[in-house]
């Protein structure tokens, strides 16, 4: 395996904080040689300067991709932590389907928006829907926008396709769950169309502008900003709290905290779960 | 350290015995039965890291067979199926259905060694990533509460700081008030 230099870990670590906001150091060279090795490689390069060279030179940026697929953390589990899942079933979408309502005075579906933020394969994402799916009986008196995006092709690529190996549906899954919500197919599961349905997928960086996705009723941002130095996860709330709607909901990983980071969201508790809202 | 649970399945009792001696020699622990009812009755009794199955077999029930109970009870038991040379096609429509290998008649000893080392190798990975996930969910759901709680407390007190900071700055009270004030709510809990 190619070893990575010192001076090669500065120069690729700023590069792919450049493109990807995920923040590498010194301590993370033996990351850069297990997850870029066959990348290196499979295009011929004779080190890490060369790989980077080439990858700043592709037009296409398919090296870039290649990269940023290799060198992100795509650990994810379906209901992770549980407590999100409870706090969106019992508190969060009961509020806002009750806001919303009023406000649609019934005669249009009631619109519900969702944006899970580094959503990885998918798991969070259809962890939500299957939450939705078992709140409200008819899902035809709602409008529900949830949307997943991730600034790994390939975990998007997964996450549209909607099929786990044994070990991924194993985790966070409970088994009525899994029988009822996934079909199966030789050694894998997938998704049942109803919920896929339910949910749109598109690659997204977190450090560009987030244009075009509309405003959101809830945000789900777990376990990303944990990658990002101080700066960029500054930037990257300040962005979310733009998109949010005045009355929305955010939802972090639960060893994140906002503190120190984004001022205009307050801290609330719902029994042993915490949500985020904008200060009014 | 070889202590994969194996289960061997053959009608062929001369295969089944050379399997089950050359296995033991290994250190693998070796359970047999001699056609697809047997098997399935042991494999709802107990857990199998593998199962080495003939595909065809009299009887009723087939490797086929074994292999869908197999996976019924346990998806993380792997199946290895054994093939006589005509049966190939259904081999390989037998690992689409999740079967994890097959080997031809008569049995390379050798390969199948290597295949069950492999299998071997990577259940202690996934034993690996399993210990981690679990160090990894306690150390997170420790961490997260004691996170939380200080998330709650520094936003209380950012409160109370700016509250405590407009009676200070308030004109219209008198100053010896305003101290007052400040200093009761600074004791309020």
């Amino acid at each position: 395996m190619t070893k990575i230099t010192p001076d090669e870990v500065k120069f690729i670590a700023q590069y792919i904080c450049n493109i990807s906001g995920i923040s590498l150091d010194q301590s993370k060279a033996y990351l850069f040689e297990t997850r870029l090795g066959g990348i290196l490689q499979e295009f011929g390069c004779s080190s890490f300067n060369d790989l980077h060279y080439k990858a700043k030179a592709d037009v296409s940026k398919a090296l870039e991709r290649k990269i940023i697929d290799a060198i992100s953390t795509n650990e994810t589990l379906f209901f992770r932590d549980t407590g999100p899942f409870e706090l969106l079933r019992h508190k969060i979408l009961p509020d806002i389907i009750d806001r919303r309502s009023a406000k649609s005075s019934g005669r249009l579906p009631t619109p519900i928006r969702i944006w899970s933020a580094a959503c990885s394969t998918g798991q969070e994402v259809y962890s939500i829907a299957i939450v939705l799916k078992e709140l409200l009986p008819d899902l035809s008196k709602y409008n529900i926008k949830l949307l997943g995006t991730d600034i790994s092709d390939a975990a998007i690529a997964q996450s549209s396709y909607g099929a786990y190996n044994k070990f991924e549906i194993e985790r966070g899954l409970p088994p009525d769950k899994l029988l009822k919500y996934f079909s199966r197919n030789g050694d894998n599961w997938k998704i049942k169309d109803e919920i896929r349905a339910m949910a749109l997928f598109k690659k997204l960086n977190l450090m560009l502008p987030l244009i075009g996705l509309g405003k959101f009723d809830i945000v789900l941002c777990r376990n990303v900003a944990i990658y990002f130095n101080l700066d960029d996860k500054k930037k990257l709330f300040d962005k979310i709290a733009d998109i949010l709607e005045p009355d929305g909901y955010l939802i972090i990983g639960s060893t994140e905290s906002l503190t120190g980071i984004c001022p205009r969201f307050e801290p609330k508790r719902y029994l042993k779960s915490i949500f985020y809202q904008l200060k009014t | 350290m070889n202590n994969l649970k194996i289960l061997v399945v053959d009608d062929d009792p001369i295969t089944l015995l050379l399997l089950e001696k050359r296995l033991q020699k290994e250190e693998y622990a070796i359970e047999i039965a001699k056609n697809g009812t047997e098997a399935i009755a042991l494999i709802s009794k107990h857990y199998f890291d593998v199962v080495v199955t003939d595909l065809k077999m009299p009887g009723g029930l087939d490797g086929i067979d074994v292999l869908e109970a197999s996976k019924a009870v346990n998806h993380r038991t792997e199946v290895i199926l054994i093939t006589a040379h005509a049966t190939i096609d259904t081999a390989v429509a037998a690992m689409k259905k999740g079967a994890s290998d097959y080997l031809q008649k008569p049995i390379n000893f050798d390969e199948l060694m290597i295949r069950l080392g492999k299998i071997n190798n990577m259940k202690k990975l996934v034993k690996n990533a399993d210990d981690l996930r679990e160090a990894m969910d306690i150390t997170e759901k420790n961490a997260g509460e004691t996170i939380q709680n200080l998330e709650l407390t520094v936003a209380e007190l950012q409160n109370r700081l700016s509250e405590i900071e407009s009676v200070l700055s308030e004109k219209s009270i008198d100053s010896t008030e305003r101290i007052q004030l400040a200093l009761s709510m600074l004791s309020a809990t």
